[in-house]
């Protein structure tokens, strides 16, 4: 019996082997009762019999001719063959950010450089592109494509060297590129012009999804903050915009974006299908994006903004000190989820008769007697390169919230 | 010393009165929450607020940074009138420190991030100044080794006391205190009011503090003033509240919290 003077604490004891480990997960999850059991003794063959299928026929009878003779289409879609060095230079030049964020955050950054890298090595060295009789991929498009490895390795340089490797030089420099892809695509003053029109395959989609995000997030924050405005004006212009963009369907707001606007402007004025397109994309996440922030800003502790006013912060520091960092970082989540939605949503843009990935591919099916059987391997080979995109985002999100997590706990 | 306060505060507002409240009124909607509350708080006095939770303590010391605003009265802070006029209110703010009963800590900022945050943005205080300044603060609050953990990871104590470190970083004319020790376990409650009894006996600012811990209002107090039902039913010194008190309000109110 203890006493005052021989008490001690119970040593700590591992759990029952039984809780733990795939057994215990198992237990808990798949059998935890009778109804859960059932349910897993049914479907758990069902799905590992599809699933045998499909892996079955991907490594047998599939066909991937399609794929491997036509990657310029799918990469650029009809973007003139001559010019094919411009898109290729972007590229390099993109490569350079990879690099430079894998040596400045290490952890994710660098996994995903690797990835990338490797997945670039592929590009460069598979047979591709030779399967398709007279259709051989050039010398040179597979330098371009292993010159990536040089400034993978060139950015790499400089997010080690203290002098270059700062957030806002990442920044910066990743605008300056951005702006200078694009430049290049289009043609500066005295190169041939290669109208957006012309744009397509994987390309188009990033170059939609990246210009989306880069003002949806901007704009979305401005919207958010104009809702929550004391002054009447922006407010109701605030809510009005975000609920029309929230209110109409994508695809609505792609259509009326081609025959609406043009009776609203002049004959001539000089936004193309292409930027219209994206346009309506972004300001289309925006809205959502404005009303997550405006969640996270709502979820906030009142007692936040009252200690940053008594310790005198004057009103817009508040928000963009106290209160718009918190709230962001509470909707990172809602916030990559919904450019997730973003990126997906650029395959709209065939309804206004832009070839993207997805309707490059489509059409070389309906357009070639000899791939007509082929729309399931093209179909696979599209949501996987969607996948790998949208995954590779969900587990940076994954991870920055977990790095930001620290000061929440 | 004690005789002497208690006198002035019966007095008229006189030239050296940092905070002078004058028939202030405040509604809720319909409710009505401050009734006519007039008193004045002399510079580097220590004034303790107690009461029935909802008498309106909060509101008032609130009503002394603007963090709510009176519909009726005057209140008056380091000469400076509390009106709407925004370049007053962020005046007083910056000479008026407070520290909440939820602590109030920014959590996406570290620990000395919090500290320098307003010297540097409304002071225009250098940063390595800001810095050294906030370390001495860290060091008389007792937890200098904690300046690069943020908010989340420290303890409650440890919390309340670097929300005290922010409030004295903007070197403030006067110190609000909203029942500081509340929402604390029991033995952290004495290292936040070891750290209150140093800023008093230091007789460097004013302080305004509610709280319930009458060992600390008794030892640090000039001054003890009890509201009810939006009023104030009692103002004295310590001895005599505690012994003496004008009401039978006040002797009801300590049975009940003793
Ligand atoms: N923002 C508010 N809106 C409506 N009623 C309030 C608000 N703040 C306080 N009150 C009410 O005013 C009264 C006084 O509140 P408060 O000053 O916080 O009391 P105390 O601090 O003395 O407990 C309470 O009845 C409370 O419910
Ligand atoms: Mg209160």
């Amino acid at each position: 019996m203890a006493t005052a003077d021989t008490w001690q604490p119970a040593p700590s004891m591992p759990p029952p082997r039984t809780e733990t480990g795939w057994i215990g997960w198992a237990r808990a999850n798949l059998f935890g009762n009778w109804l859960s059991g059932l349910v897993t003794v049914v479907t758990v063959p069902l799905i590992l019999w599809a699933v045998w299928r499909m892996v079955s026929w991907v490594i047998g009878p599939a066909d991937w001719t399609l794929i491997a003779s036509r990657p310029q289409q799918f990469l650029i879609g009809l973007y003139p063959t001559e010019y094919a060095w411009r898109p290729l230079t972007g590229w390099l030049l993109v490569s350079i950010l990879f690099g430079m964020a894998a040596a400045m955050w290490g952890g994710a950054a660098r996994r995903i450089a690797l990835g990338y890298g490797i997945i670039t090595v592929l590009l460069g060295v598979l047979p591709y592109g030779l399967f398709h009789e007279g259709v051989v991929m050039p010398w040179w498009v597979r330098a371009f494509i292993l010159g990536n490895l040089l400034t993978l390795a060139l950015g790499y340089g400089l997010g080690s060297n203290p002098k270059t490797a700062k957030p806002r030089t990442f920044v910066l420099g990743g605008v300056g590129i951005y702006v200078l892809l694009l430049l290049i695509l289009i043609g500066i003053p005295g190169m041939e012009e290669v109208a957006p029109r012309k744009w397509g395959g994987l390309m188009l989609n990033l170059i939609l999804a990246v210009s989306g995000i880069f003002f949806a997030f901007p704009i979305g924050v401005l919207l958010a903050l104009g809702r929550r405005s004391n002054l009447p004006v922006v407010k109701v212009l605030c809510v009005v915009f975000i609920e029309v963009f929230r209110g109409v369907p994508l695809i609505t707001l792609l259509f009326m974006s081609q025959v609406l606007v043009p009776l609203a402007l002049p004959a001539n004025f000089p936004v193309d299908s292409v930027t219209r397109a994206a346009i309506v994309i972004t300001l289309f996440s925006a809205a959502y994006t404005a009303e997550n922030i405006r969640g996270g800003l709502q979820g906030l502790h009142p007692g936040q903004a009252e200690a940053a006013r008594a310790l005198g912060l004057p009103g817009w520091q508040v928000t963009m000190l106290i209160q718009l960092p918190q709230a962001i970082r509470n909707v990172i989540p809602a916030i990559v989820g919904q450019f997730i939605a973003l990126f997906k949503d650029t395959s709209l843009v065939y309804i206004v008769g832009m070839l993207d990935i997805l309707e490059m591919g489509r059409s070389i099916v309906q357009g070639n007697v000899q791939f007509a059987d082929n729309a399931r391997e093209l179909f696979i080979f599209v949501a996987a390169v969607f996948w790998v995109f949208t995954y590779t985002m969900s587990f940076v999100s994954r991870r920055v919230e977990r790095h930001l997590g620290v000061g929440q706990r | 010393m004690a005789a002497e306060v208690a006198v002035a505060a019966d007095q008229a507002p006189v030239a050296d009165d940092i905070i002078v409240a004058r028939d202030v009124h405040k509604w809720f909607g319909d409710f009505h929450a401050l009734r006519g509350v007039t008193t004045t708080v002399g510079r580097g006095e220590v004034v303790v607020v107690i009461g029935p939770s909802g008498s309106g303590k909060s509101t008032f010391i609130r009503t002394i940074n603007r963090l709510e605003q009176h519909q009726r009265g005057d209140i008056i802070v380091d000469g400076v009138e509390m009106t709407d006029d925004v370049r007053n209110i962020d005046a007083i703010r910056r000479e008026v420190g407070m520290v909440f009963q939820s602590f109030n800590l920014f959590p996406h900022l570290t620990v000395m991030r919090n500290i320098t945050l307003a010297p540097m943005k409304v002071r225009k205080t250098p940063m390595d100044e800001a810095e050294a300044s906030a370390l001495e603060l860290l060091e008389r609050v007792g937890i200098p080794e904690q300046a690069d953990k943020y908010p989340g990871e420290l303890s409650g104590g440890q919390q309340q006391r670097v929300a005290i470190a922010r409030a004295l970083a903007m070197q403030p004319k006067i110190m609000l205190f909203d029942e500081p020790t509340s929402a604390l376990d029991p033995e952290m409650i004495k290292e936040v009011l070891e750290v209150m009894k140093e800023l008093a006996a230091s007789h460097q600012m004013t302080i305004v503090a509610i709280t319930h811990e009458l060992g600390f209002a008794r030892e640090v107090a000039d001054r003890i003033v009890m509201f009810d039902e939006g009023q104030i039913v009692e103002d004295l010194p310590p001895a005599e509240f505690f012994n003496n008190p004008r009401h039978e309000r006040v002797r009801r109110f300590l049975s009940q919290i003793l």
